[in-house]
This record gives structure tokens, sequence and C-alpha cells, in this order.
């Protein structure tokens, strides 16, 4: 009788559990006026995925591309077919003026300094791959809709024959030699346009300011503006001469990526005895621009700098070094004090205006053509400067602090892949608000940050 | 003892629960319980030392009462900007109730009693990898009152009674840490510890005629506080120097209730209640962890909660159908404390209209036994300021319950 009773709550307990149950209606996602069948994506390194120093799978995965593509399956979009790396490689990136290895991506580890001291830093695995993985051509298994082309600049997404590594005189990429319909022939648009796209996302121009901020200003150059202003007519003219609709991002501000904001103006930390040393080399060459200016405690770095009758001085608050800079050559090889820092390492103050004042031009341009094609427009510069302050997303803080930030990956220059999720959000946002689609937003926290051991 | 009993003493014996007004849970009577939850000029049982110390004396003879609401709280959330949908597992809770009230030889009118109860208690299990999980994934929650209590009857017309509380609870609190390791595990971490606090119970009754009767108590705020609770950090081994595991402090106060309460029995058959409460929620204003080890990365952390004060309203009816059946309907609407901008995973509260019924019955001069059932929905959509956790919670709450008690 007592067991009957107790199975019988236990039964009416159960049922209860079943029937207590809330429910949601839930609105499907809605395409509005955008038709997302055939999407495809031009842009460079952060349209390809490219992360963490390298093109490899999870980073082409989670592109913010990819991931917007993913979202507009459910608004009718079809398979996005990007040119993946082999799940298992450790992944590759161009090593300047080798063209017999490649560089794999980097990873968290330990790394022992001059000094014997070891800490968490980035660390390239061992390649995969060699030179040839760019030779070999993997079109059979597109054409691509994720166009994305590491380096790729504004003038060579319409450039015939960027593929081509015999030709000379012209462009040549080899990230698009391996992806190209043909390497002679294609250009980036032509391959996209050849598929026809009925939507696409156009983010390009970070390089024509990117590559010139790498090479310290001291190589490359900054796009001009006219040569930008035609480049991108001609891309979105042609993207929708067939009535594609498309979303367009601008271009962040890339001198307050973590590649140039990690090491300081002043990290040149010494003791009284060190200043007095320098001081005595210092102070004599020009008591003007170094009047005894090394003291105990952080410094400012020494550079070359050749608007200086001695070819020196200290650097100013609010230039920039970049993270490439060999930090063992500092503490122990005087780099940045005796041994001045070279111009291809800094950004000086003209040169960070000088991008500056590039990214705003080209970021008219972009506002200018989006609004007048009526198309979604991203402000990507505002995105970047939220990241830089931070964001919290559904409890997670991210910022752009160079690893513990968690949205840069360990290059210092592209997003890990939760930036990306957060990035994807802001196109959604974009396009559903230009198209009165309801395209859901990812849930950004599924997407990792940087990885620790 | 077979298994199935162990399963089911093993469900009695959580005092745990639920999402009644912020962590607050009024299932404290059976009989009041079908009535919507008033009972504070209606004296009925054992069970007035819980809702007025001051009627207790009212309560003819000695007095016994044991009750239990195994309470199945439902939670979804709906994400706004994915629209993933997330729920609670686990949402068995029982809240239990024991009274003992007792006259003394030597006097008729002072009676002593002793009420063991759970006013507040809140468990919440939200499902793996859900979008708030670095907000929190599981919250435990528990306090029992030990209340020992006086009561005292002046005249034929007025009584007073107050109650000493004793607090003893638990609390359990995990979330997920965003720092993963090269296996894709993010880290965790889990604060747990004992709490205790004291406080007290005091009201007045007062029966200016033989249909009306009138009830006043107020209920002290009681801070339960984590003197040396544990915090565990599951992290990457690269970062565990900046999550020292170690003590920590913490304090939740368990807000004081005033109410004022009103019975009228309009006929032998038919009697009504209402009961106004005016719940200090104000002194939830922060959520605050004091860990011993301190880090750069693990700082002292406190927390807006922002509670405001607020009302709820319950009202009841009871009618005897036979001398020893009675029939119960009651409502009761209760405004959140909780503001716009502060709605956590811990207590995903909204205003709530509570919708109850009930039936007693008298087995003899002495036994008798009540049923209630409690239903309640409950909806918030909110964007929390604190983590950006933007959405819809929806909860349902079902509560039956059943009390025995033994007059003599």
């Amino acid at each position: 009788m007592k067991t009957k009773l107790l199975y019988t709550l236990l039964i009416a307990v159960t049922l209860l559990i079943g029937a207590c149950k809330p429910k949601f209606d839930v609105p499907d996602p809605d395409k509005g006026s955008m038709d997302a069948s055939r999407f495809v994506a031009i842009g460079s390194s952060m349209t390809a995925g490219f992360s963490d120093g390298a093109l490899y799978y999870e980073g082409q995965q989670t592109s913010f591309v990819n991931i917007l593509a993913e979202q507009m399956k459910a608004v009718g979009g079809g398979e996005f077919t990007t040119p993946y790396v082999s799940e298992n490689s450790a992944g590759f990136a161009l090593i300047p003026n080798n063209t017999t290895n490649v560089a794999a991506k980097f990873k968290l580890g330990y790394k022992t300094d001059c000094k014997n001291v070891s800490s968490l830093s980035p660390v390239r695995l061992s390649a995969t791959e060699n030179y040839n993985v760019f030779s070999t051509n993997i079109y059979s298994s597109g054409p691509f809709k994720n166009m994305g082309v590491p380096d790729a600049k504004s003038f060579h997404i319409t450039y015939a024959g960027y593929g081509n590594s015999v030709a000379t005189g012209g462009y040549y990429n080899p990230y698009f030699e391996r992806m190209a319909s043909n390497k002679v022939s294609a250009s980036v648009l032509s391959d996209a346009l050849d598929q026809n796209p009925t939507f696409f996302s156009l983010c390009i121009g970070i390089n024509d300011a990117l590559s010139y901020a790498l090479a310290g200003g001291a190589a490359d150059s900054l796009t001009t503006q006219a040569r930008f202003d035609a480049n991108i007519d001609n891309i979105v003219n042609q993207l929708t001469a067939n009535g594609a609709k498309g979303v367009i991002g601008n271009i962040p501000d890339v001198t307050k990526f973590p590649f140039f904001t990690t090491i300081p103006y002043n990290n040149l930390t010494l003791d009284q005895t060190q200043a007095n040393s320098l001081n005595t080399v210092y102070t004599p060459i020009d008591s003007t621009v170094f009047p005894n200016v090394f003291k105990a405690g952080a410094n400012n770095f020494v550079i070359y700098d050749s608007q200086f009758s001695i070819g020196i001085r200290p650097m100013y608050e609010g230039e920039l070094i970049v993270l490439t800079t060999p930090l063992d050559s500092v503490k122990c090889n005087s780099l940045g004090s005796l041994n001045p820092f070279h111009n291809k390492d800094i950004l000086t103050l003209n040169e960070i205006q000088s991008i500056r004042t590039a990214i705003a031009g080209y970021n008219a341009k972009l506002q200018a053509v989006a609004q007048a094609k009526g198309l979604a427009y991203v402000d990507m510069n505002a995105f970047f400067n939220t990241v830089n302050t931070g964001v919290v997303y559904n409890g997670v803080s991210v910022n752009a602090q160079f690893v513990k930030g968690g949205a840069f990956s360990l290059d210092g220059l592209n997003l890990n892949p939760i930036g990306n999720a957060l990035l994807a959000n802001e196109f959604i946002k974009a396009i559903n608000k230009t198209y009165n689609s309801t395209i859901l937003q990812v849930d950004a926290i599924k997407y990792r940050g940087t990885i620790f051991p | 003892m077979s298994y199935k009993k162990l399963t089911w003493l093993c469900l009695c014996i959580m005092p745990m629960l639920s999402w009644a007004q912020g962590f607050q849970v009024n299932l404290q009577g059976q009989k009041q319980q079908g009535m919507g939850g008033a009972g504070t000029a209606c004296m009925q049982d054992a069970s007035s030392l819980f809702f007025n110390p001051g009627g207790a004396s009212f309560v003819q003879g000695t007095s016994i009462n044991l009750g239990v609401t195994p309470t199945i709280a439902r939670g979804l959330f709906l994400d706004d900007n994915t629209h993933q949908l997330y729920k609670t597992k686990d949402p068995v809770g029982t809240p239990f109730a024991a009274y003992g009230l007792f006259s003394l030889k030597d006097s008729n009118n002072l009676k002593v009693g002793l009420a063991v109860y759970t006013p507040f208690g809140s468990t919440v299990d939200w499902e793996d990898k859900w979008a708030g999980r670095f907000a929190l994934t599981h919250l435990q929650l528990q306090a029992i009152f030990i209340q020992p209590t006086l009561s005292y009857q002046i005249s034929p017309k007025w009584g007073v009674g107050a109650g000493f509380i004793y607090s003893y609870g638990k609390v359990n609190l995990q979330k997920d840490i965003p720092l993963i390791d090269a296996t894709g595990n993010y880290g965790h971490a889990e604060l747990s510890g004992k709490a205790n606090g004291f406080g007290y119970n005091v009201g007045i009754y007062y029966k200016p005629t033989e249909k009306l009767s009138i009830g006043l108590t107020y209920r002290s705020k009681v801070n339960m506080s984590v003197k040396a609770g544990q915090a565990t950090f599951n992290v990457p081994s690269a970062v565990k120097d900046n999550f020292p595991d170690g003590k920590f402090k913490a304090t939740l106060p368990l807000p004081n209730v005033g109410t004022l309460g009103f019975a009228y029995k309009a006929n032998s058959k038919l009697d009504f209640a209402l009961d106004i409460n005016y719940v200090g929620w104000k002194a939830y204003d922060t959520l605050s962890f004091d860990y011993e080890n301190n880090t750069p990365t693990l700082v002292d952390t406190k927390s807006a909660r922002k509670y405001k004060n607020t009302f709820a309203f319950r009202g009841g009816a009871q009618y005897k159908v036979t001398p020893h059946f009675a029939a119960r309907l009651g409502l009761a609407y209760g405004l959140s404390p909780v503001q716009n901008g502060y709605v956590t995973p811990e207590t995903p509260d909204a205003n709530r209209i509570n919708y109850t019924a009930g039936l007693g019955y008298e087995f003899g001069k002495h036994l008798r036994v009540d049923v209630s059932f409690l239903f309640t929905h409950l909806n918030r959509k909110d964007t929390n300021l604190e983590t950006n956790l933007s959405g819809t919670y929806k909860t349902n709450v079902c509560a039956p319950g059943i009390a025995v008690s033994y007059n003599f």
C-alpha cells in the first residue's frame, strides 16, 4: 500500500514536470529583400580567415564571412565553398624573400629568452607544407564562394593573372595562385563574377594601408585616394551589374591593432648604472636631443631618424613599435638603446598620421559607394574601436590586448574566432537593417578566444 | 528501505527551490497555500508560528503540522539575438515546513512553539554550454529557519508573539571561465560554503469581532554570511597562478517582510483571507565576493543587484463543503524586486500571478490532511547591464503540496 502510494506520487511528479514546461513561439528567420542563394565574399586576410599568422583550417572555418554564410543558410543561403587548407595542416604563410619554405601558425607556448627567463609567448609550429602548397592549385574543389585572398589590396582584385608566378612586372599572389580558376587569366573579381553572385561582401582596402604600416613606413606605400576610388567603383559596379545586393565593410585604424600597440615606446627599462652609462654615450653626441634623458626606470627607446642631423633621437610618446621586433636583442644586445631601432621597426608620428588620413579617405569612399548603391555598410572601424576599449558579450569580456584580451589572434593583426563572431554579428545587423531581413546572430561565446596551454 | 522509498526520501529532505519573488519561497502552510498564501489574520493551525506568532496562541490545544511542497520550476531562456533556446535542468525542489505548538500546563494563555521552515532558496541548473554559462551555470541556495516562539493571548481579542530565528544554509555557485585550453575545455569556477544568520519574527493578532480578525507581523532581515567558503578554479595550467584556490567571504541578505492581514468569516462555512506583504528587498543591493587570495586577475567582485522593495497581495477563500471537508481557492499578485537591467540567470524574476487551490479533510477529531496546488508563470525580457546577456526568461512553477496536522 505504502509502496503503491510512493509510486503514484513519483509518477504524478513526473507527469507534472512534463506539464509544467513553458513554451516559446519563435518566428523563422526571413531574408527580406536580399537573396542569399549565391553569396560570394571578396576581401583579403580577414575574409580568408587568416589567423594566428597563417592560413589554416580552423581559422578559415571561423572567418567572419564563413560564420555569416552559415547564418545565411537559414534564409536560403547555399553551400559556402572555401579553399580549405587540410584539416591536419599546421597552416602556412609566406616568409618574406623565401620561395622554399612556409611559416606555420602560432600557438601559445613557453619561450626562454636570452636571460634564461621562460615565459608565455606565441611560438610558431613546425610547418607541415613547403612552398609547393601555393602552386598546387585546388580549383577543382571550387569554385570558391570565399574569395578572400590574404595580402590583397584594392587594385589587386581586378588584376587578371594575379595568380601567375611566372609573369614579371605585374602583381602575383601565391594564395590566389592556389585557388584561381586560371593562374594566368583570372582575377579575384572574375572568379567571383563567374559564380553570378546574388549577394556579396566586400572588405577590401585594409592592405592599402596595412602593408605600409607593417613595413614600418619604410617600404611599400599607401594607395593614393584616386587609385583607391577608381578601383572600388570598378569592383562595385561589376558586382552590382546584375542586380546583386551586398554589404561593404570599411577599414579599421590598423595602428590600433595589438601588432603595433603591444610594445610601448618607453619600454626601455634601466637601472641607474645603465642610465648613467647611456647618458655618457648620448649626451655628448647632442645635448639638445639627449640632455641626460636616461634615468632609472622606464625610458623612451632610441631610434634612427634621418630627419635629425645626428640621425638618431629618442622615441616620442604615441609612436609605435612593431610586434616582430626581436625582444631578445632589446634585452641582451642593446637594441633600442645603444643600437637604435631602425625605421622599419617603428611607426613615427608622421607615418601614423598619414596612415590614418589615408584610411579616413578610403572609408569616406566606401561609405559613399555603399550609400549610392543602396548596399549595407558596416563601420568596421567603429567595431574595432569598441574592441579596443573592451566588449562584454554574454558575460565574456574581450578586448584588443595582445594574448590576454582574447579578441585578436596571436599575430596581433587578425581576429580570433570570438572576435570574428562578434564582427559577423555586426554584418548581420547591417544586412538586416538594410534589407529588412531577420538573419539570426551567432552566439559569439561558442567561438574561442586565445588558447592557453 | 526499498530503493524507491529512498529516492522519495531524497527528494523530501532537500530543502530548496525556486523562483518565488526574488528567491523568496512562500510555501509554508498548505491551508494558506490553498488560499493564495494569505494567513496572517487567519489562525489555522501550528503553521501560524510562521504566519503570525501573535495569533498562534489562539490556536486550540497542541498542534503539530508537517508539510512538504515538491516544487517543479522549469525555466527557458531565449537569446534575443540568436534565438537559441536553453533550459534549466533538475527542476524539482522541496520546501518543507514543520511546526509544533504546545500549551504550557500552568497557563492557558501562553503557548510555546517551534517552527522549522525554508522561506528562501533557489536552485537553478542551466543546461551545458548555454549562452549565459560565463554568468552562471549552477546556483544552489538553501536556508533553513529554526524559530522557537512564544505566543501570548492577552485577552480574547488580542494576542502577541515573538520568535527568534536561527538560520542555517548552504550556497553553491558555479560558472564557466572564458579561458580555453588546447583540448577545447573552458575553465570553471565553483564557490561553495556554509552560511548562517540570526533574526526574529514578531506579530500582533487582533480579533475585534467574531467575524473579523486582523494580523500585523514583521519578520526581520537575516544576513546569511559565508565566513569561510571555498573557491575552486579549474583553468588552463598556464593561467592557474592567476586563479588560486582559496577561501572567500560573502553575505546574502534575506530581506525583512512586513505583513498586514485580514480574515473575515462570512458564515460558518465561508472564510476569506487577505495579506499584504511589504518585502525589504532593497537590502539586496550588491552581491560581493571577497577572496582571500587576490591576484590581478582574481579581484574581489561587487555585482550590482539593486533589488527594490516590493509588495505582494495574497487573497483567498475557504469553503467548508461538509464539517470535515474544506475546499480552497486563492490568487496572489507579486511585484518583482528585480529592476530592468539587473535580471540574472540566478533569479530570472518577474511580476507574477499565483493561482492556487487546496483541499482539506479531517479524519476524526485529531488528524487532518491538507493538500494544495500552486501554478505561476513568469515571463521576463531583459538585457543585463553587467553581462549584456539579452533575452527572455520564461518559467513555469507547479507546486503541489501536502501537510499532515495533528491536534490534541
